[in-house]
């Protein structure tokens, strides 16, 4: 896989969700869902070594770019984990203009729901792939 | 962040009302809280320089263990007792999954806004049901929300 590739759909991951896990679900549907880039136990690898380092939780994304397309792939996938959170620059200004908008708090507040709604459901896929593999290796 | 807090407190380089405005700026901000707070923190100290440092150094190191970390998972994966203890692991760490999720969600779970949360919840889970997109939902989610605004919300999320 292209780390051009990687880079756009971990972007397209990372900048629509508002949590470090909330990227998730939709890398699970970008790479192994439908470009069958890596595998459902590759995908909860790289979670479980996000959860096993120090550092933000989102960075399991950087496991993902190096499973997907090796030191390039990390690379990648580090910058796309770097870009959204320039965000902030921007929203420092505009804050104080726009927040207190009841429409604008509220459409982010649907948006964070919807995420751990998202979230919920790839826990659960994870849990019931991993369940599989200990099932199957007893 | 609350480290963090602490530390540029401590050094008079923050005050809590400059705190209060990073956390609320990293709430908003998508992708990952910390690295948007660390932004904003480095941006109100010197700008641009100092806010690519913070990026960069809020992110780096844990990157590249994470790349150590997967490079050796991957060489010791194919032994069977290895995938069997990985996958006890991936258990585990699911729970991470979730209180995530639950930790997105509580701020909503108060009256005033639970009735908008469970409306924009139960069209969420239907919408996966029906195998739309995540991007989809998400942006769905906040049309919903926005169109069903106007009665009171909870405070911002923790």
């Amino acid at each position: 896989m292209s780390p051009i590739v990687v880079y756009v759909l971990l972007l397209k991951a990372i900048a629509t969700s508002f949590a470090g896990m909330g990227s998730l679900p939709q890398i699970q549907q970008d790479f192994v869902e439908t470009r069958h880039a890596l595998s459902v136990e590759q995908i909860n690898q790289a979670v479980l070594v996000g959860r096993s380092t120090p550092g933000p939780i989102g960075a399991y994304v950087v496991s993902v770019g190096y499973l997907a397309a090796g030191w390039s792939g990390a690379i990648a996938a580090w910058l796309a984990m770097m870009t959204p959170a320039l965000a902030a620059i921007p929203l420092v200004v505009l804050m104080q203009r726009w927040v207190h908008l009841p429409r604008v708090r509220a459409a982010v507040d649907a948006v964070v729901i919807a995420s751990a709604i998202l979230l919920l459901s790839s826990g659960i896929r994870m849990a019931a792939d991993a369940w599989q593999q200990v099932a199957a290796g007893f | 962040m609350e480290l963090l807090r602490r530390t540029f407190t401590a050094n008079g380089l923050l005050d809590e009302t400059g705190n209060a405005g990073l956390v609320a700026v990293s709430r908003l901000t998508p992708g990952t809280n910390i690295l948007a707070y660390c932004v904003g923190l480095g941006w109100s100290l010197h700008r641009w320089p100092g806010a690519l440092a913070a990026l960069v150094a809020s992110s780096l190191p844990a990157s590249l263990i994470i790349c150590a970390l997967t490079a050796a998972i991957v060489r010791i994966d194919r032994y069977p007792a290895v995938r069997v203890i990985l996958a006890v692991a991936v258990l585990a760490a699911t729970l991470l999954v979730f209180s995530s999720a639950a930790s997105l969600l509580r701020p909503y779970l108060r009256r005033p806004a639970l009735m908008r949360a469970s409306i924009v919840a139960i069209m969420s889970v239907a919408m996966l049901a029906a195998d739309v997109t995540p991007v989809r939902i998400l942006l769905l989610a906040a049309a919903l929300g926005a169109a069903i605004s106007g009665s009171a919300r909870p405070s911002d999320p923790q």
